[in-house]
């Protein structure tokens, strides 16, 4: 099991493509949390985000042989998971049920360090966030959520950093308009 | 009429200024947009600890699936043992037949300048395929898919003659295969020759389907 848990992705992947079905259990402890945060607040509820999480593994398993860079299984991962947030808030539009950030690990925790006022604006925030294209808010999320730099997240996503700045002053006027209306 | 946040401002969300870089008529509007940032909630999310078995579960009756072990057992490589009892003259004729095959392979027309090409039959599952680069400035090509596991060192392109065309035959077994180039290690190249179909995660991957009768780009 250690050595397991020491293969690279590289390794682990081209083990599953063998035939070492189990091996895939690694690449699901490595990465099921690193992009669970992510998958929640694109979607605004803890359940919908485990749901995605899960959908992308067992994509990313079929596909597996589609992977063109074994070493780079997080990223690609990373491909899938957003295409299944997008594809996850297309349906609900689709069917009329918007996202609502509901769920309250997602929609602000009762932070012990927050005052009553801060607690309010996040929360607020949060069902801001819900309102923007699925573009904007992907951005938003993975700058100021993640931590990640433009040109991170131009590697991740394969937009320019010129065209996700642009996104991303867009999702700055749209926020600060909901979050006037909602005030 | 939508308010919208002054572009320095958003220089200052972006993390490029800071507050004291603003002009004072701006730093309130920036003492607002920060007030915005800091509702943010970066607080770790936790998932089931049961997300594990139910991905392992799914992924166990999926690897059982009769179509994926039919898939796997098309694009994934094998190894062959032949054993052959062979009296000498099937050994000579063979060998004769080989270098007339050669001969006539290499005075064959030159292929197009790109594109994977069925060349011959190479054994009862498997065909010769071409793949063929037009990469005038590239120092190394390799072609990578699911016939190699995406290998890119595992099937090199030679340089053919000086004008920047690489080339490589490899047999490959009857199904359809994703293929790329990749040029000079890391940058990949979808064949321009065939259309690209995408791997679902926006990049672009090429075809060909390889059958008894040859190969044939899609």
């Amino acid at each position: 099991m250690g050595q397991r848990e020491q293969a690279t992705d590289g390794e682990v992947v081209r083990a599953v493509l063998a035939g070492d079905v189990e091996q895939y259990a690694v690449l699901v402890r490595r990465y099921r949390d690193r992009y669970a945060r992510f998958a929640a607040r694109m979607l605004g509820s803890l359940d919908a985000a485990e749901d995605a999480v899960q959908d992308a593994f067992v994509r990313a398993f079929d596909q597996l042989a589609q992977c063109r860079e074994p070493a780079k299984f997080s990223g690609w991962l990373f491909l899938i998971l957003r295409n299944r947030c997008f594809a996850e808030r297309r349906r609900r539009t689709r069917e009329g049920r918007a996202l609502e950030a509901t769920d309250e690990a997602i929609a602000g925790p009762d932070r012990p360090d927050g005052n009553v006022e801060q607690v309010e604006q996040a929360h607020a925030l949060e069902r801001a966030l819900v309102d923007l294209t699925p573009e904007q808010r992907e951005v938003f999320v993975l700058k100021h959520v993640e931590g990640l730099a433009y040109e991170e997240i131009a590697g991740m996503t394969g937009a320019t950093v010129a065209s996700l700045k642009m996104r991303m002053h867009r999702a700055y006027d749209r926020l600060r308009e909901l979050l006037k209306e909602h005030s | 009429m939508t308010e919208t946040f002054h572009p320095l401002v958003k220089r200052l969300l972006d993390g490029e200024l800071s507050l004291g870089d603003l002009p004072p008529g701006l730093r309130g509007e920036g003492a607002e947009a920060l007030r915005l940032l800091g509702a943010v909630d970066r607080t770790p999310v936790a998932l089931s600890v049961q997300l594990e078995a139910r991905v392992m579960a799914e992924v166990r009756r999926r690897a059982r699936s009769p179509m994926r072990r039919i898939w796997r057992g098309l694009v994934e490589p094998r190894d062959i043992e032949l054993r052959l009892r062979l009296r000498p003259w099937v050994v000579w004729g063979t060998a004769l037949a080989a270098a007339a095959a050669v001969a006539l392979l290499l005075t064959r027309p030159s292929p197009g300048p790109r594109g994977a090409r069925p060349a011959r039959l190479a054994a009862r599952d498997s065909v010769y395929v071409r793949f063929v680069l037009y990469a005038p400035t590239a120092k190394q090509v390799a072609v990578a898919g699911t016939f190699n596991q995406w290998d890119r060192n595992a099937s090199p392109l030679v340089r053919v003659g000086g004008g920047g065309v690489w080339a490589i035959t490899l047999a490959l077994p009857q199904g359809h295969h994703q293929y790329a180039f990749v040029v000079d290690g890391e940058q990949w190249v979808a064949d321009p020759a065939a259309p690209g179909v995408d791997d679902g995660f926006g990049r672009r991957n090429s075809m060909v389907a390889v059958t008894a009768r040859g190969a044939r780009i899609l």
